[in-house]
């Protein structure tokens, strides 16, 4: 059989039993090494055993439950998507989405775990061990599969029984066997090509023929079986080795490497989504659990939001709340605004499980270092949503933080299991007064030391306060974290300028009344963009020359100072014209 | 005082090392530097032991040489729970003396590839592989029944012993020495809760595990 055929078919890497809590189990099929390794929600992962960085062996990582942890340089890869979710060498920056390791599918059936390259419907069905079959202790075998099964099909009395009834072979197909006794079968082997002149030799024993002490019984095929490896093996070395096989190591995916498609304004609905449940979880907050529709969700980190579009046609940016590790589905919290124009009322009075829903792939935008010494998560209401993922990611880590959730009252504290788990870790401020809130926001901005991070969402005149008091404590801007839900300043539209494209090679005409962001959509430019009023940085371009007018609350005083990006959706510019990096 | 003649890079030091940090024990190190150097071959070393092999361990003016015999009176002096070489339980004395025996012969094999192929050393490299392929073959069997009988150790019992310390570092080393430990599911998963014993440390060329599932469920 060759080499593509067998790419098309399934094959057990691993007994179910070898997946044991964080672990990785070092695995292989037809040339290609597997990094096999179970998250504590249950999920198997089967990834290409090379980290993107340096090719380092991810078998030899750590599985943190959660993440698997290159123990090279410390690239972490998402449960389930295998995305990149953070580079300790790039601690403040969120990693690129198309930094995504290769993975293959997992399956459990008959007491083992299934893979292949490219496997066309599923494992073979193998009725024989439906129910609680036993499984044996693999073997590997420095012999080709072929060899091996000839052999397995010639000596089946090779096989000691306490029988000295006939033993009958049936071969099920190239890579299984089963073995009867009148009519009934006591042992099914399957083989698993781990290259052209290396095997596992694995077996499994109808439940029906379970009785008495399975001990005994798997030692009796233990021996059997290494009996069967030291002929197989002698005989391979006999007839010298076949050629390898190769298993190239597919490059990253058209889609994830190239370009965004030419005028595509980037503020499509990626994903489809079904309402999988809604959930008051505090007064006037409701939790919404979306599951995705046809493709997996892509990676996301602590602080990324979506933009939800809504049947009425609005679109809403929400942060994600997922717990660690659930990398499955999106979870929002949503709280119904009594100004609402349309999106959180919408949510409250219409949504319901089951809806269809689009959403854009999660933004990674408010990305959190995990190598602080201290970090103090400061929420504002419902901007606890990026903060209680982030307070968690960090109780994993067992980093050393701080959660302050500031609510006008205790019908309003939202994920109240979670605030119990995290215990002295986080307080509570409740009722308090503008006043008494600085009060609080001075303490936390007091005695600023080397390598803490304050990160702060809430509404924005406690922002706005918490920048001002910042400033005045002389906390750092780079050590501030800020994530506004919408930028309330007054913006002003009427500035004509030009700007000059360095990439594109275009000069264009910014009119008084268009955004920049519009004109350069209209000529084809594309930027990505999400909230489109200057608070959530998706469109950030980089600026080489000429001042810009910022008209953001996502960039810091700093950055502001600097001059050296704008947010294409409100910033304009004080000089005559900008040159900009696209 | 403890003074451990010691060399970073030897695994049979480092299992002397290990021991001494999970007993939480004080020593102060003299280096020998066994490569390039040879220092273990040179007149002052040999006075102290005329072996020329590392590690030698002086407890005040006593003095052992040989990894397995240090660590027995290590475990013997200093641990007051008894649970790394348990005196009162013959058979699992015996089982110990058996797997430091083992642990030799890991030496003889898994040790002698890494010395051909990290240290130049004129070693017959095929036939060294081959032979710690066999042992490890073993290894993993033994431990493969053990998992089946709830056991983590390789002598069976509720706690680790000597016996896991001394076979553990040229496991672990095996990769330098051309060795993969890809065939050997089993000794995997119990390097892994070798590295999650309270106290553990590594050496060159060794990486830490991750946190342990019963602890994870607490957090």
């Amino acid at each position: 059989m060759d080499l593509d055929t067998l790419q098309l078919r399934w094959h057990p890497i691993a007994s179910i039993r070898d997946l044991v809590p964080r672990h990785v189990f070092h695995a292989q099929i037809l040339g290609r090494e597997l990094a096999v390794w179970r998250a504590d929600d249950g999920n198997i992962n089967a990834w290409e055993n090379r980290c993107l960085h340096r090719g380092v062996r991810l078998s030899i990582g750590v599985n943190d439950g959660h993440e698997l942890v290159c123990q090279y340089h410390g690239w972490r890869y998402a449960n389930r998507t295998a995305g990149c979710t953070y580079i300790p060498a790039h601690p403040a920056d969120a990693p690129a989405r198309s930094i995504c390791n290769i993975t293959y599918p997992a399956v459990k059936h008959r007491g083992f775990v299934w893979s292949g390259e490219q496997p066309q419907g599923s494992p073979p069905e193998l009725p024989e061990l439906a129910g609680e079959s036993l499984t044996l202790r693999p073997i590997p075998v420095n012999a080709p599969f072929a060899l091996l099964i000839d052999y397995l099909q010639r000596d089946a009395q090779c096989l000691p029984l306490k029988t000295q009834q006939q033993i009958q072979a049936i071969q099920k197909n190239d890579l299984a066997i089963s073995y009867t006794v009148n009519d009934q079968c006591f042992l099914v082997c399957l083989l698993q090509p781990v290259d052209s002149n290396r095997t596992v030799l694995r077996g499994s024993v109808p439940e029906a023929i379970l009785k008495g002490n399975q001990t005994e019984l798997l030692h009796h095929f233990n021996h059997a079986f290494n009996r069967i490896r030291n002929a197989a093996e002698k005989q391979a070395a006999r007839q010298g080795p076949l050629p390898a096989f190769v298993a190239p190591i597919k490059p990253v995916a058209e889609h994830l490497a190239s370009m965004p498609v030419k005028g595509d304004d980037n503020r499509r609905a990626a994903l489809r989504v079904t309402v999988q449940s809604i959930e008051t979880i505090a007064s006037d907050i409701k939790a919404i659990t979306l599951m995705p529709v046809e493709q997996p969700i892509p990676t996301f980190h602590p602080g990324a939001h979506i933009d939800l579009h809504l049947p009425n046609g609005l679109i809403r940016q929400y942060s994600l709340t997922n717990s660690p590790g659930q990398t499955d589905r999106l979870v929002l919290a949503v709280k119904r605004d009594p100004a609402s124009s349309g999106g959180s009322s919408h949510i409250h009075e219409h949504l319901k499980v089951g809806d269809l829903l689009a959403t854009s792939e999660p933004r990674n935008n408010f990305p959190l270092r995990r190598d602080a010494l201290k970090t103090k998560l400061i929420a504002g209401g419902i901007g606890i949503t990026p903060l209680i993922n982030m307070a968690q990611a960090l109780a994993h880590l067992k980093q050393q933080f701080e959660l302050h959730y500031f609510v006008q009252n205790a019908s309003q504290i939202a994920f109240k299991s979670i605030l119990d788990e995290l215990g002295h870790q986080s307080t509570l401020h409740i009722n308090l007064d503008v006043e008494q809130t600085e009060a609080q926001l001075i303490a936390l901005f007091s005695n600023y030391e080397p390598a803490t991070h304050n990160y702060v969402c809430g509404p924005a005149p406690m922002l706005d306060a918490a920048r001002r008091i910042a400033k005045q404590q002389q906390w750092p801007d780079m050590a501030l974290h800020i994530e506004y839900f919408k930028n309330t300043r007054p913006r002003d539209l009427e500035q004509a300028f030009e700007v000059s494209l360095a990439r594109s090679g275009l000069t264009l005409q910014v009119p008084a009344g268009k955004t920049l962001l519009s004109v350069l959509r209209e000529n084809g430019v594309p930027v990505p963009s999400s909230c489109e009023q200057g608070a959530c940085g998706t469109c950030k371009v980089a600026v080489l020359a000429g001042q810009p007018q910022h008209q953001d609350v996502f960039l810091s005083d700093t950055e502001h100072a600097q001059g050296d990006c704008l947010m294409s959706c409100v910033s304009r510019s004080l000089s005559p014209s900008l040159t900009l990096d696209i | 005082m403890i003074t451990l003649y010691d060399y970073e890079l030897s695994g049979n030091c480092y299992k002397i090392r290990l021991l001494l940090s999970i007993l939480s024990v004080s020593y102060k190190t003299h280096v020998v530097e066994f490569y390039p150097a040879a220092e273990h071959k040179q007149d002052w070393f040999l006075q102290i032991n005329p072996l020329g092999s590392l590690p030698v361990l002086a407890d005040d003016d006593f003095v052992l040489t040989d990894s397995a015999a240090i660590l027995v009176y290590l475990a013997s002096e200093y641990d007051k729970t008894q649970r790394w070489y348990p005196r009162q339980n013959h058979r699992q004395l015996a089982s110990i003396a058996q797997w430091l025996a083992f642990a030799e012969a890991l030496t003889g094999s898994a040790s002698a590839a890494r010395l051909a192929e990290g240290f130049f050393y004129d070693i017959d490299l095929e036939s060294a592989q081959q032979r710690a392929h066999q042992l490890l073959r073993i290894l993993d069997e033994h431990l493969w029944f053990a998992e089946h009988n709830q056991q983590r150790w390789i002598v069976p019992g509720e706690h680790p012993t000597i016996a896991d310390i001394a076979c553990f570092p040229y496991i672990m080393l095996s990769e330098e020495g051309g060795i993969s430990r890809q065939d050997y599911p089993a000794i995997r998963r119990w390097c892994d809760n070798v590295k999650r014993i309270p106290g553990f440390i590594v050496m060159p060329g060794l990486f830490p595990a991750g946190p342990a599932p019963e602890v994870a469920a607490t957090t």
